[in-house]
């Protein structure tokens, strides 16, 4: 039989707010000794009071715009009550019954719409680390402003759940609101997976993997439970309901103990928060700062990139955003040193927040056009781009200085080429070549290269070269 | 609605916390007193009323995100725990 997977997904993204959601504490805490980061508020002694933060409620708002959802007018804060030492109130502060965001959908490469069923405002806990017989508690993430985004069962197959939580990652940092740092946890995503007979109406009982925090430990988690419940229903036996853990060396999920009572939540109203009542005027404004997103970048550049070259450069905000700034006539060369020059292994320590100027970038592209510059002589301008030495030197100048602005005076090159031909070690390519030997013109190219010291334009070169043998 | 011994033991695990034979019962005793006390409320018609989630009437109460002076530093946070290791809170292992 031929089962079809059901995935939805929620995802908690930290955002990158300058003090914490209830406390005027650094919520910058990278790098940071643990507990350095810690108000009493956010210790809950006695008697504290949070103190929300305006910018997490804007920064909600771009958050949803991004996914073309409804800001909700009123929202407001709930207690939800559990045990444990990474929370230290004893609850975390949500929004559980009227959350800011509301419905929406995300639209992925392939055309897929994913649709959010809402996303609300949170605290993030602390960091446990464990140990043989103790635990230690780092509470400098407690009360981080966290949006959870609740996507709709709409994704069926491993690689569209990656893709939906690729899609979230670039609007999240497009619109400014995270730092979408996955390595240290900016964002983390929890799977729900369950597959039922194709045709069936039903949705098959669905396993929840937390904590993915990778997009390939995503789809590779995704695919397993498909195969393991695919197994486990062809054998007769029952998928159970439950939350499991992935392992990234072993390439598994597995269940976790987790008890029942666990799930006993005693949502209540939160006492020391007044609701949020947020006029339209207030939503517009908002809303209006949000820059240019995924959709924009993929409408402006249709036809003058390929598919492929976008999707890499809709991973780098500043990039995009950079091409987006240069001339037409220049985009796809820029584009091109973007993905093939700079993204490439070897150059990735280049990439950096000071970018070159667009004048420098369409600069480049004129004087490549004009055979200038070599694609070579280019591409090694454009790492000296990056040279914080050169940086803010005109690209006509850093050509000069590198030494690779191309003869394309025909004067000067026929004296070159006049030159070589008078060499006694060209005499014997000479005849070879009048004798029908084509392919030796490009040993003499050659010489008149290294005459040139490199700055000859080799096809030009080539034109004269077969004039005088002709 | 009667509170059980049984309802009492899953609160306390809830919150972790452990209780003796006789706290239990006088426990159970009193909790049942002030549900009891608070569903008279149940003989009011509340048809219509919105329900109150607070009482000062006031809304959009937020503060700017400006990062300022901790009240409070690290040790003397740390001070209040029972046990600390690297400047950590220790804590029986969980999970």
């Amino acid at each position: 039989m031929k089962y079809i997977p059901t995935i939805g997904v929620e995802c908690h993204v930290q955002l990158a707010t300058k003090t914490k959601l209830f406390s005027e504490i650094d919520n910058d805490a990278r790098g940071k000794e643990p507990n350095s980061c810690v108000s009493p508020v956010d210790y809950a002694l006695p008697g504290m009071l949070p103190r929300l933060n305006g910018e997490a409620i804007k920064f909600a708002i771009r958050a949803g715009r991004a996914m073309n959802c409804k800001i909700n007018n009123y929202s407001r804060f709930d207690r939800k009550h559990y045990f444990y030492p990474d929370s230290p109130k004893g609850y975390q502060i949500t929004q559980f019954y009227h959350p800011i965001i509301g419905e929406g959908y995300v639209e992925l490469p392939s055309g897929t719409k994913v649709r959010v069923e809402h996303a609300h405002l949170e605290g993030d806990a602390g960091k446990l680390t464990h140990f043989d017989t103790y635990s230690l508690v780092d509470l400098n993430r407690v009360d981080t402003p966290l949006i959870e985004i609740v996507s709709m069962p709409d994704i069926h197959s491993a690689a569209d759940a990656r893709d939906y939580c690729k899609e979230l990652w670039r609007l999240m940092t497009f619109a400014g609101v995270s730092y979408g740092d996955l390595y240290n946890g900016n964002m983390r995503f929890d799977v729900n997976v369950s597959i039922a007979p194709e045709g069936s109406d039903e949705l098959g009982t669905r396993t929840e993997t937390k904590n993915l925090n990778s997009f390939r430990s995503i789809e590779r988690a995704v695919e397993y439970e498909i195969k393991r419940q695919t197994k486990l229903l062809e054998a007769g036996e029952k998928v159970v309901q439950e939350t499991r853990g992935w392992n990234d060396a072993t390439g598994e999920t597995t269940g976790q103990r987790s008890k029942e009572e666990a799930k006993d939540y005693r949502y209540m109203p939160e006492p020391d928060l007044p609701p949020i009542n947020l006029t339209d005027e207030f939503i517009a404004e908002e809303s209006a700062k949000l820059p240019l997103m995924p959709a924009d970048y993929r409408a402006k550049f249709n036809g003058h990139l390929p598919n492929d070259t976008l999707e890499i450069l809709l991973d780098y905000p500043q990039l995009i955003a950079k091409l987006a700034e240069v001339d037409e006539f220049a985009i796809k060369k820029v584009a091109n040193w973007f993905t093939s020059v700079l993204l490439a292994e070897e150059n990735t320590s280049l990439l950096n927040d000071a970018l070159p100027s667009e004048n420098q970038l369409e600069e480049l592209v004129t004087m490549t056009d004009k055979n200038e510059l070599s694609s070579t002589g280019a591409k090694e301008v454009f790492i000296k781009f990056f040279d914080p030495e050169m940086h803010f030197k005109a690209t006509r100048e850093i050509a000069k200085e590198l030494g690779v602005i191309q003869e394309n005076d025909l004067g000067a090159l026929e004296a070159i080429v006049d030159a070589v031909l008078a060499k006694p070690e060209t005499q014997k390519a000479q005849e070879d070549y009048r004798n029908g030997e084509q392919k030796v013109i490009g040993f003499l190219v050659g010489q008149v290269m290294k005459e040139s010291h490199g700055k000859a334009n080799p096809s030009a070169v080539q034109e004269i070269l077969k004039k005088k043998l002709a | 609605m009667d509170i059980s011994r049984a309802d009492l033991k899953h609160l306390a695990s809830l919150s972790n916390f452990s209780m003796s034979d006789e706290e239990l019962d006088s426990l159970s005793g009193d909790l049942q007193n002030i549900v009891s006390y608070i569903s008279e409320l149940n003989a009011l018609d509340t048809e219509g009323v919105e329900p109150t989630y607070q009482v000062f009437e006031m809304e959009n109460v937020w503060r700017d995100d400006e990062i300022k002076p901790m009240d409070a530093n690290r040790e003397e946070l740390l001070d209040l725990t029972t046990e600390e290791k690297e400047h950590q809170i220790k804590v029986p292992k969980v999970l």
